[in-house]
Order: structure tokens, then C-alpha cells, then sequence
């Protein structure tokens, strides 16, 4: 196993020139002071670096490198060589994560992946995750099953474990990470905050996805506190063999629901089921949708207000772009794009909350600058970890939200 | 140690020493691996790039500036224990003034960038080497930095109007100045233009600017000797059209860009030539057909022309990324592209790119030509395994041979990339085949002028 990843990463890192075209693009290099490892011709070097001290048994404190990386891949398009520094650093931390090379596993991705093999949710709280649906109604016997990979509602939860992190200070964060990854159990005394202000809108969020689908006659199933987080973390992570093992089990639930078709409703979400489940499930079968392509466009009054679009890295950066958001926003308003959009979208710097949230934060107050100064009414995202960093105005909006404010009476 | 305490009291958390960060700085875009840095300052006000200068001096600890990192010739990484002064925190556009036809950079911004900004006010700044995307104006102006848009607008030296400099001492010196004109004295901004950061440290420029094209078009010719290429465009040149963009392929480079992007070319075509017109809304249609009626004249396999922006745009990326192009058909991972870059006057190139490929079969090297026609630049893109010495032995023959062809038609060595560490030899060689052996003696002076314990990106240019 180890040695097919030490293959791949060999055959990555070899097509590089070493221009530096894949830095002027990635997000993370000005984020963190334009320290070299940390943008993506570093990381491709540092796999290099990785791969030989693996084969020559050497030290390498090398994980902040590649752990840090959004896996957005906006070098790969810009890359004349075909290289994709995002997926040389997948490589690294499954490299890592498999104990290729000693002393450079990371304790909070530790404990995000052993809670998410013990409660199939990355913090413990599947029936929380589910409250949202509360009162509503579900129609079991439907082939649809919505899906929401509690993606929305974990949202609610990200800020306040930071503040936490901030208020213990790095070094117990990392020791209780390490304790609580042996025990996972100890996540449920962990004091977890919810952002109850997020939590509403995310919950808003879910309902007005509901409502969408429900306006375009589309009768679904929902498996509420039974839902499974997808295990995003533990394959971002690298933990594969783990993903592996846990992407089985979600399968089976999602199997056993009865569900013939799989309603997604976030990007990360829809990547991961419809491109990275098929290799890790065998006979995984199940087709896989976003809520918009089954969203019909006659159901909206047309308009146009003028808005700008946020794409999520996973929609425009992965080798099928997925433009349904964008084709569906067309109808309903008049769309801008910042200057950096389509195969040059820029990364909201979300998927380093966790374990770098001072990069997010650089990283989203820019990406929202950028978005700013192309003078929207609204700034319109399509995913919530997209939302819940670019949210630093009230003209950000969910498009699951906006598209309700455009439904016909 | 000492000298990480004495640079970390001026650069505070602006220092980088652990080892695994210090690595990436290793490594340009050169086939040359650098030595591990002492250290990589990562400074963010000229003052501090001055306090370091002068620590630098006072101990005699040798730097090397970097920018984009994307040069071709070893330049920018460092060696034995040198200090990497990175000018990545520079990053801004200053000023903007259209109307006195300039701007004020910094020196870490990246040429895209920079022209994306201006575009905005309707300007833009011409040079525009292929690796526009990463290189930075501190970067191009250190190598004078040419491009396509160099056969009208010239290269980078045209177009920088001053600068601001952090000399060795940590003496801060302004050259030239936010005017067009200026004769007062030597023309220190000349000289710092391409001087390889061997001189000094560039903390801001003065650029000039200029309004965007209003219109442009373009005609494709096919050729089937590279005779007949050279001779249009001369013929062009000398009826008093200058083209916005002059540029010529090969078949090797039309193949992987068949490949690559789907191009497709006549039958029987050995050579593409490339003419960009820039004039009025007006004139446009005109200008075309007159440049492709001279065109004509040298018996192309076919001509056409377009003013379809998206056509347009879809060649012009496509030469500019011919180099990805021909990396693409690589037949192993240890092999690199080498890129080989001579000048001649642009009325020798018939006689210089035959002996080009004359040369490429004498070493038995699969070598791609392209390059800007107009002002007489040849690129000669070398397959080369670097893990093979014989194979990298005939590339080295063939560089030698490439450069005295470069020579022997009264050209250089070295028409944009620079000097560095792999053109020391030929530069050498370059003096002493054309009797001007004297001129090291005066660049070796000018530079302990500057310099004179000689920290500044020793080993590069000359051999101390
Ligand atoms: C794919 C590709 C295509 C290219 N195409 C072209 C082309 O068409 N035309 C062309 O001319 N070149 C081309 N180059 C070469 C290279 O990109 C240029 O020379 C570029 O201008 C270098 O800019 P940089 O910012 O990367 O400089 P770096 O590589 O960082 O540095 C280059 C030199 O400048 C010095 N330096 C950098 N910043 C400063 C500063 N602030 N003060 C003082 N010294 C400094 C460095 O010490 C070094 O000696 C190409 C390179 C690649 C990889
Ligand atoms: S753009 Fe590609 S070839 Fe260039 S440095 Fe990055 S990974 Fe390497
Ligand atoms: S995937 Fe994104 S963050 Fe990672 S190296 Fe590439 S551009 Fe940078």
C-alpha cells in the first residue's frame, strides 16, 4: 500500500520543471507570509524531499507543508507540466497518515478521523445534525434519498472550536487531540459550542433546500440521526485505509435506506460520493445528483439583480466541472464573475479551518475582497464551508437561499 | 548560528531557518539544485532590506535577492551558505498615473498581476515574458526580461524608468525618476537592468506604461523552408511595418501543439509564422492585407488572417505555452526541455536557424525551434535527460556550437534569460571571440563599485 502511494507520488513530483507557475495561483503561499513549503511548488518539492527520506530511512518534519494544502487544485490548471500539487499533497499525508515516514502525524487529524470511525460524525453529533428536519415530513418509500453529509450543520461548530483551540492554546489542543483520538469517547465532554446565529442560517439553509426540491415535485427520503457524515476528513486526511473501511459502511446504510438515487447537496459531498466512492466501495451503483440539476428552472420568476458568484473549488477545479449553479443562477439574475473564476476559481480557504485557521482567515478576506470589488448587490456561494468564511457581509447568500427568494409565488 | 541571531533581531519572525522551510528555495527553474541557504529573509520594508544589507557587508555573509524564482539559468538559487533575501512581500502596485504615462511597483508583484491592474485604467506594461504569470518585475527587470511584445515595444530595459536600491552598504539610492526623459549623469537604471541582482537590491520601480491596442489582427503564414520565413519578415521590416508580434515555429513545436491543443495546420507545413498588426479601428483591415501581400511574396503553403479575439487568444496562449507543449511529448521524466537562447540581427536568422538544425543533428538531439522573429531571437529547445551524462554532454556541445552561431553573426549569447550560472562560460567566450575581453575587467570594476566585498549573488555572472 504504502509503496503504491511512494509509486504515484514518484510519478507526480517527476513531471516537474520547477517553473513556479502553480504559486502565483495558490491561495495558501501569501497566506502564510510566502513561505515556500507551504505554496504549491514547495509542496511538490517537499514530496520529493519525502519521497527520499522515506527510501533512505531520514528525518522529515515536513506536514505543516502538505497538511496545510486546500486541495483545490488551482495549480494543476496552470501547471505546463500536468502536475496537481494538491494531489501530491493528498499523496504525502495518506504517505503520513499510513506511517510511511515517523514523527509527522498530525494530532487533530488523528482525532477528526478516530471520532468519525466511532460516531460516523467528526464531532459525535449525528442527532444534532438532524434537528433541522424536525417536523417535517419524509416520504420512506421514495427512491430519492437527500443527503446531506451533515456538512451544513457542522458548520455551526467550526468557529467555536477554534476559539476553544485559541483559548487552551496550541500545545494542550494538541495533547487533548492525541488523548481524545485514543478515546473517542471523550469528544462527548469536550465543551463543543454551537454558533447558534450560524446554526440558524445553516438550518435555514437545509429547509429552503427541502423546499426546492419539493416545489420541482421531488418526494425524498432522509435518514435524519442515522445520516453518516461521508468521512470527507479521513480521505482529505489520508487516512485511506480507514476511508476505505468507513466509506464500506456508509454505503451499506445508504444502500439499506432503499435509495436508488443519492441527492447531495454540497460540494465535497457530491466530489467525494460521485468520484472517490466508486474506487473505494466495490459496486458502489448508486447514482449520485446535486439538489440543482433536479431544481427546474420554471419554477423562478427571472430577474436581474445584479450578483456575483463564488464557485467552490469542487465544482469548477475537478476534472468534470459541474456548472449547474451557475447556468441555474443565470436564469434567475445577472451574473458576474470576479476575475478569478471557471479553472482559475479561488479556494475560500475553508478546508484549513481546523488545522490552520489563521491561513483561512487571510485566505477568505481576500477571496471576499476579490468578490467585493466586482460591486455586487449579492455575493452568492454555493457551499456552506464557502459560505460560512466569505459570510462577512449581509450581501452573502446561499444559493439554495437565493433561488427561494426567486420562486414564483 | 551567530548570524541567524544577528539577522533574526532585525527580520523578527521575517526569518526562515528550519531546515525542511529552507528547502523550496533550492530551486529555480533551471535544471541546477542550489545549496541549503544560511537562511531566507522574507523582508517587507526597504529599511529592512537595508538593515540587512548591511549586516550582510559588515559580516560578509554573500545574499541572493529572488523573486518569481522562474529564471532559466540558475541565478536565482543560492549557493554555499547564502542568505536568501525573498522580495515576495513586495507585492504591491503603488501608483497608477496614465495620464504621465508611468506607475510605481513593487518588486514582488507578478507581471500578470501588475497588468491586470492597469488594464483596469486602459494601460498596460509590454513586457511579457512566457512565464508572465510568475515572474516578477524585480525579477524581469534583474534578467531584462524580453518577450513576444518585445518585437514592437522592446525589452524590459525600455521600459523602466527609475528605481529605488538597497546597496550592499544599506545605502538606499533612487535612479532615474518618474520622468520620460532624463540626462543627468551615468544611467545607473540602465545598468541595474539585468544585472542579475549582483549590484543591488531593487525594493520598488518605476515603470512606464502604455495605453492598450485599440485593435489588432493576425495572420497565419505556413512555410515550407525557414529561408522563406526569414526573408517575409525581413521584407516586412524593411517596407517600414513593425509587427506587434513576430513569431516563428517549427514542426517539431507545431506537432506537440497539435498534440496538446488540438491546432491543426496545413499539410506540407515545416514552419508557422505569426504576424500580429496593431493599429486603429479603422485601418486594421487595411494594414492586414498589405503585411500579408509581402508575406505572400516568399511562396507560403498558405496564408490567413483573423480579427477574431478568441482565435486569437487561443494561438497566442498556444505560443506561449509551447514550451509546456513540447514537455508534454517527453519521452522520459528525467528528461528536461533545456532552453537555449540566442540573438542575431534579424536579416542573418535564415543562415543562423539553418545552422541551428544542422547543429541539432550533429549532436543527435531532438531540438525544437521557435522564438521572436522579428528581433532576431532563436529559442532552442533541448530534449535532455539529465540523468544520462553522455546525453547531457552532446546538449552542452550543442549549446557551445548554438552560441557560436549566435556569435558568428554578430549576435549574443544570450538574448533574454540572462547569464547566471550557465551562460558564465559562454558570456567569457563571448568577450574573447569578438576582441572585447577588457569588458569583464569593467563589469568586474563596476560591480566592487557597488559591491565591494562581493556578497551580491556571488558565483553567478563571474566566477567570484
Ligand atoms: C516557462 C518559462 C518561460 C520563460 N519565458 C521567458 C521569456 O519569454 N522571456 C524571458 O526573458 N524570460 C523567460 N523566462 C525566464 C524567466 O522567467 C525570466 O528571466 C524572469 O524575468 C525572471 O523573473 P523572476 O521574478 O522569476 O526572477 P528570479 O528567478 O527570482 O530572479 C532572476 C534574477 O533576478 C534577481 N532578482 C530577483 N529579484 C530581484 C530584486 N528585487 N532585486 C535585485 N535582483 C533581483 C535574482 O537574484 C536572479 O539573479 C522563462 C522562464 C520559464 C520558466
Ligand atoms: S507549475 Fe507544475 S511544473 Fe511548474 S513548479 Fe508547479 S508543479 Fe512544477
Ligand atoms: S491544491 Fe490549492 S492549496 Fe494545494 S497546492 Fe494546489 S493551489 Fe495550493
Amino acid at each position: 500500500m504504502i509503496s503504491d502511494l511512494l509509486e504515484e507520488l514518484d510519478s507526480e513530483v517527476s513531471k516537474c520543471i520547477s517553473c513556479g507557475f502553480c504559486e502565483s495561483v495558490c491561495p495558501t503561499l501569501p497566506a502564510a507570509g510566502y513561505d515556500l513549503w507551504k505554496g504549491a511548488r514547495g509542496r511538490v518539492i517537499m514530496g520529493r524531499e519525502l519521497l527520499s527520506s522515506v527510501q533512505n530511512h531520514g528525518s522529515l518534519n515536513v506536514s505543516d507543508s502538505f497538511y496545510s494544502c486546500l486541495d483545490c487544485h488551482a495549480c494543476l490548471y496552470v501547471c505546463p507540466a500536468g502536475v496537481n500539487a494538491g494531489k501530491v499533497s493528498h499523496l504525502s499525508k495518506s504517505v503520513i497518515a499510513g506511517n510511511g515516514i515517523s514523527g509527522n502525524r498530525n494530532p487533530l487529524a488523528e482525532m477528526m478521523a478516530s471520532v468519525t470511525m466511532r460516531y460516523m460524525n467528526p464531532l459525535g453529533i449525528r442527532e444534532k445534525c438532524a434537528e433541522w428536519f424536525q417536523g417535517m415530513e419524509v416520504d420512506t418509500g421514495s427512491g430519492d434519498l437527500l443527503y446531506t453529509g451533515n456538512m451544513y450543520q457542522l458548520m455551526a461548530y467550526t468557529h467555536g472550536m477554534n476559539r476553544l483551540r485559541e483559548k487552551i492554546g496550541k500545545g494542550m489542543s494538541r495533547r487533548m487531540s492525541s488523548l481524545i483520538s485514543r478515546f473517542p469517547w471523550l469528544i462527548k465532554l469536550a465543551p463543543m459550542k454551537r454558533d447558534e446565529t450560524a446554526s440558524r442560517r445553516m438550518d435555514q439553509s437545509l429547509s429552503n433546500i427541502a423546499l426546492l426540491l419539493r416545489k420541482s415535485g421531488i418526494s425524498f427520503n432522509y435518514l435524519g440521526k442515522e445520516e453518516p457524515y461521508p468521512g470527507t476528513f479521513i480521505y482529505d486526511l489520508g487516512y485511506l485505509n480507514l476511508f476505505r473501511e468507513y466509506a464500506g459502511k456508509v454505503a451499506k446504510i445508504l444502500r439499506d435506506s432503499g435509495a436508488k438515487r443519492i441527492i447531495t447537496i454540497d460540494p465535497h459531498t457530491y466530489d467525494l460520493l460521485k468520484n472517490v466512492y466508486p474506487e473505494y466501495v466495490e459496486d458502489f451503483g448508486i447514482e449520485v445528483v446535486h439538489y440543482l440539476d433536479l431544481i427546474e428552472g420554471s419554477a423562478f420568476k427571472g430577474g436581474n439583480e445584479n450578483i456575483t458568484y463564488h464557485e467552490p473549488c469542487h465544482f469548477s477545479l475537478r476534472e468534470q466541472a459541474y456548472n449547474r449553479p451557475l447556468e441555474t443562477l443565470r436564469s434567475v439574475a445577472s451574473v458576474n464573475l470576479p476575475p478569478r473564476s471557471g479553472r482559475r476559481t479561488k479556494c475560500c480557504g475553508g478546508p484549513d479551518e481546523l488545522l490552520f485557521p489563521e491561513l483561512t482567515h487571510k485566505i477568505s478576506q481576500n477571496r471576499y475582497e476579490e468578490l467585493q470589488e466586482t460591486t455586487p448587490q449579492k455575493i452568492v456561494t454555493a457551499c456552506p464551508i464557502c459560505f460560512s468564511n466569505l459570510n462577512k457581509g449581509p450581501e452573502v447568500i446561499e444559493i439554495g437561499d437565493y433561488l427561494v427568494s426567486k420562486l414564483k409565488n | 548560528m551567530d548570524h541567524i541571531n544577528g539577522l533574526s533581531q532585525i527580520l523578527g519572525s521575517n526569518l526562515i531557518t528550519e531546515r525542511e522551510q529552507k528547502i523550496p528555495y533550492m530551486t529555480d527553474a533551471s535544471y541546477y539544485q542550489g545549496d541549503l541557504p544560511l537562511a531566507v529573509a522574507l523582508p517587507d520594508t526597504p529599511e529592512q532590506v537595508a538593515a540587512v544589507m548591511k549586516y550582510c557587508q559588515d559580516n560578509s555573509v554573500p545574499v541572493v535577492a529572488r523573486g518569481g524564482g522562474t529564471a532559466l539559468t540558475g541565478s536565482s538559487i543560492p549557493l554555499k551558505e547564502m542568505l536568501v533575501i525573498s522580495l515576495a512581500k513586495f507585492d504591491k502596485v503603488l501608483e497608477v498615473h496614465p495620464e504621465d504615462r508611468y506607475a510605481v511597483v513593487e518588486p514582488g508583484v507578478k507581471l500578470d498581476n501588475l497588468n491586470q491592474h492597469l488594464s483596469r485604467y486602459g494601460f498596460f506594461y509590454p513586457p511579457d515574458p512566457a512565464s508572465s504569470i510568475a515572474a516578477t518585475v524585480g525579477g524581469s527587470i534583474s534578467t531584462n526580461a524580453g518577450g513576444l511584445r518585445a518585437s514592437m515595444y522592446g525589452t524590459t530595459k525600455n521600459w523602466i524608468l527609475g528605481l529605488e536600491v538597497v546597496l550592499p552598504s544599506g545605502n538606499i539610492i533612487h535612479t532615474g525618476g518618474k520622468v520620460l526623459k532624463r540626462t543627468a549623469g551615468y544611467d545607473l537604471t540602465a545598468l541595474l537592468v539585468g544585472a542579475e541582482g549582483t549590484l543591488g537590491i531593487i525594493t520598488k520601480a518605476i515603470v512606464k506604461i502604455w495605453p492598450l491596442v485599440e485593435s489588432k489582427g493576425r495572420i497565419l503564414a505556413y512555410y515550407d523552408t525557414i529561408e522563406k520565413v526569414g526573408s517575409s519578415i525581413s521584407e516586412l521590416k524593411g517596407k517600414g511595418i513593425t509587427p506587434l508580434i513576430a513569431e516563428f515555429m517549427d514542426k517539431i513545436t507545431m506537432h506537440s501543439l497539435s498534440e496538446t491543443r488540438g491546432l491543426t495546420f496545413p499539410e506540407g507545413a515545416s514552419y508557422m509564422l505569426i504576424v500580429d498588426i496593431a493599429s486603429t479601428r479603422e485601418s486594421i483591415d487595411r494594414e492586414l492585407k498589405q503585411a500579408e501581400e509581402v508575406l505572400r511574396k516568399f511562396n507560403p503553403i498558405s496564408t490567413e488572417i483573423t480579427t477574431d479575439q478568441a482565435a486569437m487568444d487561443r494561438i497566442y496562449e498556444a505560443r506561449k505555452g509551447a514550451y509546456s507543449s513540447l514537455l508534454s511529448e517527453r519521452s522520459s521524466m528525467s528528461e528536461r526541455v533545456v532552453i537555449g537562447d540566442i540573438v542575431v540581427p534579424a536579416s542573418e536568422l535564415p543562415m543562423a536557424l539553418k545552422e541551428s538544425e544542422e547543429k541539432a543533428r550533429k549532436y543527435k538531439l531532438t531540438v525544437a525551434l521557435f522564438g521572436h522573429i522579428s528581433d532576431g531571437n532563436i529559442h532552442a529547445n533541448i530534449y535532455a535527460d539529465i540523468a544520462d551524462q553522455d546525453h547531457m554532454s552532446r546538449v552542452e556541445g550543442f549549446q557551445h556550437d548554438f552560441a557560436m552561431i549566435a556569435i558568428k553573426h554578430g549576435g549574443s549569447v544570450s538574448a533574454e534569460h540572462g547569464v547566471g550560472l550557465e551562460k558564465k562560460e559562454l558570456l567569457i567566450m563571448e568577450f574573447e571571440e569578438t576582441g572585447n575581453q577588457y569588458m569583464m575587467e569593467i563589469m568586474k570594476s563596476i560591480r566592487k563599485a557597488f559591491d565591494p566585498k562581493g556578497i551580491m549573488n556571488r558565483g553567478k555572472m563571474f566566477d567570484q
